[in-house]
């Protein structure tokens, strides 16, 4: 093993072999001939991506810094200018929320559109240094900007889900559904099953299966959910047939003085 | 700037107006229309009226009356931003001195109601007159609850009834509400409820209020619609004037001449139990939402009314006051979405609603409670400021 180790790392063979019969002292040469061009490649590989890297970066750095200077400028000259107050003056809600200025939305929003920029020129930069070596793969920079979009998508799906979520809870809280829980967490993981589909679709991982697990999964919390409500709310659709077909019934009766609006039958909320 | 009250007797109404009355009519049936006209001529000389309406009004059956058409709105319950814009527009064309508007169901409505209220228009130094409703027992208790005590909290003003239904207002009150309107109108909300006695109150206009009597309320409102609705809109005016009302006003001496009609007591108290269940299914299911706008002293005031029996049930007016103020600033700083805000807002209503029933079974005056609500809200207005100013400091 120690001639092995010390045969991997001399770099010039034929000062430190045993000596050992001529076939072994060839096979060593190859090997160690393999290893210094593995390890040549790899440098190369390196020193290819580096220009790339180190534009990215640049570029990145760069735009901070400007984004940085555009926003706390357009942050001085808007408080100057009384954005907020005149602003304020066409809205029929005048006042803003501290952290929701127009001002201070308007510097985040340059600040960012910057930084967004700085990365939309460090990756052109590192597309060019990569056509120029062409030792990447091909399909490396595309399965970036892929990965970049799919975690978009896995934010925007999170957001979409926890808000139905909270529209579904809320409602059915409302409505007095006993299930109101499980409806909302029904809808949430519907929307984060989609979700984690249509990511793994658009970074093309699992092909067939992602499409086939998705589709069992999607109509299993369906399917459930579609029982659960069913099953649940018997009472509450017998109860508004009822009340429809008593409607239907004293169409022509004149209107009750006092009705009812809400849970209470002799109260009037409004 | 002065502010609108003391609000001046008007009981003891001002002459009957000769000319240039604008009675602005929601939409309503035939029979109903026949009748408000009776009760309007019963008092006010028919060449005086201008009558405008949404239905076809045979102009042969009142020949001495002027009818126009009114432009036809939305709205089905309530007065709108259009509605006022229409009163003042037809108000300038046809050269009213003064305007009555009349919601829906102002049928039931007696003719001295109309008289106070059109006399009001007339008296001077009365810009805005609003009906004071003498309701049933447990009837309008959105308004005694939230509306009622956060207008007299934060713009000093004793109107019981802020979102009336029935207005009488005068020309320069009109442009006022017409210019308030349109500036809805240009966010596509022309449909949103207006508040008079808040924009009156900013611009130092005068508010009369006048005892109607009864009233029958517009039919077939649901409350988890209505209610997001309407406190939306008044926290939305509220977020619009906070530079007014941020500043410390008294609230103006009660006029003691006047005779407040009171609201009767209940025979048998009203069944609280599918309220309290609404609150305690809530309890259990909203805490995740309730907890990102509540602070823990309020969260655990909940959790012993949550704990409480029904007979027992009765929620503290300061609880209740922390919880409308901490829903205003979170519907302020958009903690989480306003709809989801208000949706989350209706079963601490409902129990708000089931303790006020216990409390007046138990002997206490539907209005006093209401009053002794309205005087928290007072108490703990300091509270809101300060978060309103540093919402930050008093993060729950």
């Amino acid at each position: 093993m120690q001639i092995i180790l010390a045969t991997m790392f001399q770099t010039d063979p034929s000062q430190s072999l045993p000596p050992l019969d001529a076939g072994n002292a060839s096979i060593w040469h190859h090997m160690s001939d393999a290893l210094h061009q593995s390890i040549y490649r790899v440098l190369s590989l390196l020193i290819s991506i580096l220009p790339g890297m180190l534009a990215f970066v640049v570029a990145l750095a760069i735009f901070t810094v400007i984004g940085m200077a555009l926003s706390a400028l357009l942050r001085h000259a808007l408080t100057a200018a009384r954005f907020d107050d005149r602003l304020a003056r066409g809205r029929s809600s005048g006042e803003w929320a501290p952290s929701t200025s127009p001002t201070a939305l308007i510097a985040r929003a340059s600040f960012w559109g910057c930084i967004l920029l700085g990365l939309m020129i460090g990756v052109s930069a590192f597309d060019a240094s990569y056509a120029t070596a062409a030792t990447l793969p091909i399909s490396f920079l595309p399965y970036l900007t892929h990965g970049v979009s799919a975690i978009f998508l896995l934010i925007a799906g999170t957001l979409v889900a926890r808000y139905l979520a909270r529209t579904v809870l809320i409602g059915a809280v409302n409505a007095q559904l006993q299930y109101a829980r499980f409806l909302s967490l029904g809808v949430k993981w519907m929307v984060v099953v989609l979700t984690w589909a249509m990511v793994l679709d658009h970074l093309q991982i699992g092909g067939k299966v992602v499409d086939l697990a998705f589709g069992i999964l999607f109509g299993g919390i369906v399917l459930t959910l579609a029982l659960a409500v069913g099953l649940g709310s018997r009472d509450l659709v017998s109860r508004s047939l009822e009340s429809h077909t008593e409607r239907t019934g004293e169409h022509n009766a004149p209107p009750p003085a006092a009705p009812t609006t809400g849970p209470g039958d002799s109260i009037q909320h409004f | 700037m002065t502010t609108a009250d003391p609000i001046p007797d008007l009981t003891a109404a001002s002459a009957p107006p000769g000319a240039g009355l604008l009675v602005l009519l929601a939409a309503m049936t035939t029979e109903q229309l026949e009748s408000v006209v009776a009760n309007l001529t019963a008092y006010f000389p028919a060449e005086g009226l201008i009558i405008a309406t949404q239905e076809a009004l045979l102009a042969d059956s009142y020949p001495a009356l002027r009818i126009v058409a009114a432009p036809e709105t939305k709205a089905s319950w309530t007065l709108t931003g259009a509605d006022f814009v229409n009163a003042y527009q037809l108000a300038e064309k046809f050269e009213a001195r003064g305007i009555l508007m009349l919601g829906p169901e102002s049928a039931s409505l007696g003719s001295s109601a109309l008289r106070e209220l059109a006399g009001a228009v007339f008296a001077v130094s009365t810009d805005l007159a609003v009906p004071h409703y003498e309701l049933p027992p447990y009837a309008g208790l959105v308004n005694s609850a939230i509306l009622y005590p956060l207008t007299r909290a934060l713009f000093a003003s004793r109107v019981r009834f802020p979102l009336a239904i029935d207005l009488g207002i005068s020309l320069r009150m009109a442009k006022l509400l017409a210019g308030a309107a349109q500036r809805f109108s240009k966010l596509n909300q022309s449909e949103a409820p207006l508040w008079p006695v808040n924009e009156a109150t900013v611009a130092g206009y005068t508010i009369g209020q006048c005892d109607v009597g009864p009233r029958v309320q517009p039919t077939g409102l649901d409350l988890n619609t209505i209610l997001p609705l309407v406190t939306g809109a008044l926290f939305s005016d509220i977020e619009a004037k906070a530079a007014f009302w941020q500043r410390f006003r008294p609230l103006p001496p009660e006029d003691t001449q006047r005779t407040k009609p009171q609201m009767p007591s209940a025979d048998v108290p009203a069944e609280i139990a599918p309220m309290l269940q609404a609150f305690r299914l809530a309890y259990t299911n909203l805490q995740e939402i309730w907890s990102l706008v509540l602070p823990p002293q309020s969260l655990l005031g909940l959790k012993r009314l949550n704990a409480t029996d029904a007979a027992e049930f009765r929620m503290p007016d300061n609880l209740w006051a922390r919880i409308v103020f901490d829903f205003l600033i979170a519907y302020r700083l958009r903690t989480i979405n306003r709809g989801h805000l208000l949706g989350a807002l209706i079963p601490l209503y409902l129990a708000w609603a089931a303790s006020h029933i216990n409390i007046t079974a138990s002997g206490t005056s539907p209005e006093g409670h209401i009053e002794a609500v309205a005087a928290a809200f007072e108490n703990d207005k300091t509270y809101l400021v300060a978060r309103w100013r540093w919402p930050d400091r008093f993060n729950p």
